[in-house]
């Protein structure tokens, strides 16, 4: 008998850490980056770290809707790079709020190109975004000439914005929070998110209910397509440049986010903090790698090892009927 | 003494609990049926003999010695076999191959002629014959059953459980596995026969166990009881009252459908349907009914034809159109299209009316929603935890009973129910019949579809019997006989 308490009690244990991985692995990260560095507490580096993560955060809620439906969208990246050169290019000839109303269009449409022919042509999202993905990456050579785009003196307004701090937080920070707070608001009172999460268990018998499946998840890649644009033009400011290489590889730091967030690449399950958590966790790799002065090779392979251990954790579930 | 003696197990599972103090002894050489409604305890009972599940609290005898059964490998070495409702079988490997699955690793080389000839002799002695080099993603659903049957027979087997066998088999080939176990029955294995059919119960089971709610109902050998005792105890109240006698009430005209076809099962359909009929549809797998539901709720498209919804032609549908027409559907696969499993029961109900329960903005009015749900379970009286427990956790009956909630949560004018009760226990039948007479009364139209003739018999006022995508005939109540029905479903 002492045996199976014994049993049990690991069970519940490992349960327990399946449940809260996130937020265990988080709380981890915390105390060994306090333990190894005595500058990571510091406002100065808190600051640079919030900054970094800012422009994976915002995306990481596009992704996460995607995600929910059961889809992936591979050109986040990319979306990013285009819109942050043409919102450079745009400040030349145009005033600001054009110039940025036009860049995010751009990306609604690259994400509304998609969302088309996944929901409407029923084709696989993962072979239409990696299209779109290089599509979208030519585009941003093309436009920029192959070369970075200076912002335009006559926009000090959006660099201003992009290197500014407001009470002690860089002012992109506050974009990424609001989109936070909107998102995980519509994933857990609104339709539009319970519709999402039913669509990525069981697309069917969502369509038998009588919704409009197509609709929901066109909406979702136009979503991830708008704030990657608005990750791109964030990224302008903040550099006052936009290059065409900017955001290579960022798809996947994007996608790594959500699932180290918890969420299911097959669809239907994952919550807007837990991938809030996960862009925290995957910036505190990267930042305090950087303090105690990892060498970038290893910091890759490490940061590959804990999304691993990250996953895994989310797999030990009690078996129950 | 006893091949197999379970005292006192108890079970729960959260906080409801699944069996309580529950005695249950089978003899060697006895064929033991277990009967009772869906979420009685039959299955969690045998989950526990076969490790599946373990117990909370109680014994477990095997002739005569107490035996611990923590995992499936204890109860295999205990020589419990056990077929399940939901096969375990691979279907990319051969029949061969699955049979001998757990002994394939006796040597370093398998011995693919040895094994395809031992599947072979298996399979031939209990009465079947099947390539043993199929693959079982090739074979019928009845065939997959046999090999099932054979794996388990594959190892020495001293106790045999069957978990609803004879779900998926024909007539003939149900008697051909009872010929198997009374051959077992000779050799002294203890068999238990779980099963919904009261007929069968009695055709092969020398001792009848009923559970209900959890506990023993009775024990009593088959010789010295009956179907309706039997019935009673598994209900708590006499079959008589299954069917309650209805007045045929019908309006006006609501739907009228003039040969529609969908290019493929559906082949130049017409019929009408008035308000507060119940109008079935009755033919073989593949005649083409669920095809016709379908079209009619424009989940698939038609080809050619019209449809007439209250006297007005209904064209470029959608199933969100359809919805909002007001027809609704309960698809024939509950757990694939009728409910999403991973989502509560709140959610799944919520989701064909979304529009009742939120704002402008989409944002949901919770409390609203939640006596919403509360009303529908009551109403329907599904049994759960409450409206946030997860559909996957219910039982079939109670599953179903929430597929059909989603279209009491909208006034439907018209409301398609393909196999309203398939695989669900007689209670919660007798519950969906009384909530398709409500609803008639109210003057919704329905349409139901059914394998089961007696079924189509005892609740429509009219029945369509569908043969190769055409309407062979149409039967009026007084014109009902099991007999003709079939007759006219199989014969041209």
């Amino acid at each position: 008998m002492i045996k199976t308490d014994r049993k049990i009690s690991f069970q519940r244990v490992l349960q327990f850490l399946a449940k809260h991985n996130t937020v265990i692995i988080f709380i981890v990260m915390l105390v060994i980056s306090a333990i190894v560095s005595d500058v990571f507490f510091t406002s100065a580096n808190l600051f640079n770290l919030i900054r970094q993560v800012t422009p994976v955060g915002i995306i990481s809620m596009g992704m996460l809707l995607v995600i929910l439906t059961g889809g992936i969208d591979l050109s986040v990246g990319s979306i990013v790079a285009m819109t942050g050169v043409l919102c450079a290019i745009f400040t030349s000839t145009m005033s600001l709020p054009v110039a940025i109303l036009l860049s995010l269009s751009c990306g609604i449409l690259t994400g509304a190109v998609s969302g088309y022919l996944i929901s409407v042509h029923k084709m696989a999202p993962f072979i239409v975004t990696l299209a779109l993905m290089s599509i979208v990456r030519g585009s941003g050579f093309i436009f920029s000439k192959g070369a970075p785009v200076t912002v335009s003196d006559n926009a000090s307004a959006l660099t201003d914005f992009g290197s500014g701090s407001f009470l002690g937080f860089p002012n992109p920070a506050y974009i990424m929070i609001l989109t936070f707070i909107l998102t995980a608001v519509l994933l857990k009172y609104n339709v539009f998110g319970r519709i999402i999460i039913a669509i990525g268990s069981n697309e069917e018998a969502v369509r038998l209910s009588g919704i409009k499946v197509t609709a929901y998840k066109l909406s979702v890649y136009i979503i991830c397509g708008g704030l990657s644009a608005i990750a791109g033009i964030i990224t302008t400011a903040r550099t006052s440049v936009g290059s065409p290489v900017m955001g290579a590889g960022m798809e996947l730091d994007v996608i790594a986010t959500v699932v180290i967030g918890g969420a299911s690449l097959s669809g239907g399950k994952g919550t807007a903090v837990n991938t809030l958590l996960g862009v925290l966790i995957l910036g505190m790799i990267g930042n305090i790698m950087n303090l105690i002065n990892i060498p970038a090779y290893s910091q890759q392979i490490i940061k590959g090892l804990i999304i691993i251990i990250a996953v895994m954790l989310q797999r030990f579930r009690i078996k129950d009927s | 003494m006893y091949r197999v003696e379970l005292r006192n197990i108890s079970k729960k599972f959260g906080g409801i609990a699944a069996l309580k103090d529950v005695t249950f002894k089978v003899l060697h050489g006895e064929i033991h049926a277990l009967a009772g409604e869906n979420g009685a305890g039959k299955s969690t009972l045998v989950k526990i003999l076969s490790g599946a599940h373990t117990k909370d609290s109680g014994q477990i005898f095997i002739d005569g010695s107490e035996a611990l059964i923590r995992n499936t490998q204890d109860s295999k070495k205990l020589g419990i076999g056990i077929i399940y409702q939901e096969f375990s079988l691979v279907p990319e490997l051969s029949v061969a191959e699955n049979i001998f699955l757990n002994q394939l690793g006796t040597g370093f080389l398998v011995r693919w002629n040895k094994m395809k000839i031992k599947a072979e002799e298996l399979i031939n002695s209990i009465g079947f014959d099947i390539n043993p080099s199929l693959r079982v993603r090739d074979l019928s659903i009845a065939q997959q059953q046999v090999v099932e049957i054979a794996k388990a027979l594959s190892e020495k087997v001293r106790i045999l459980i069957l978990d609803e066998p004879s779900a998926v088999l024909g007539t003939r080939e149900v008697q051909k596995l009872f010929d198997t176990l009374t051959k077992l029955k000779k050799d002294g294995v203890a068999v238990i026969y779980i099963s919904h059919h009261i007929d069968e119960i009695f055709q092969i089971a020398d001792r009848i166990t009923v559970l209900k709610d959890g506990s023993t109902a009775g024990s009593l050998l088959a010789s010295e009881t009956d179907k309706k005792s039997v019935i009673k105890m598994m209900l708590g109240r006499s079959l008589d009252t299954m069917y309650p006698s209805h007045n045929t009430f019908s309006g006006k005209e609501i739907l009228s459908i003039e040969n529609v076809s969908d290019g493929e099962k559906v082949n130049g359909v017409s019929f009408k349907l008035k308000e507060g009929e119940i109008l079935g549809i009755a033919g073989l797998v593949g005649s083409g009914r669920t095809e016709l539901a379908r079209a009619l709720f424009a989940a698939d498209k038609i080809k050619t034809g019209r449809i007439f919804l209250a006297g007005k032609e209904f064209r470029q549908r959608s199933p969100g159109k359809t919805v909002r027409a007001g027809i609704g559907m309960v698809p024939e696969d509950r757990k694939q299209h009728g409910v999403i499993l991973p989502l509560t029961i709140k959610e799944n109900i919520s989701l064909t009316n979304y529009k009742s329960i939120s704002d402008v903005f989409g944002f949901i009015k919770t409390k609203k929603e939640r006596e919403n749900t509360i009303e529908l379970i009551r109403k329907l009286s599904i049994k759960a935890e409450g409206e946030n427990q997860e559909t996957l956790k219910l039982s079939g009956g109670n599953q179903q009973k929430v597929a059909l909630a989603k279209w009491l949560n909208r006034d439907c004018r018209v409301l398609i129910i393909d196999e309203p009760t398939r695989g669900i226990d007689v209670g919660s039948k007798v519950e969906i019949y009384d909530l398709i007479f409500e609803l008639s009364k109210k003057g919704v139209a329905l349409i139901v579809i059914s394998s089961e003739t007696q079924e189509l018999t005892g609740i429509c006022d009219r029945i369509l019997v569908m043969r190769k995508g055409k309407i062979k005939s149409e039967l009026t109540r007084k014109e009902f006989s099991e007999e003709e029905i079939l007759r006219l479903s199989i014969l041209d």
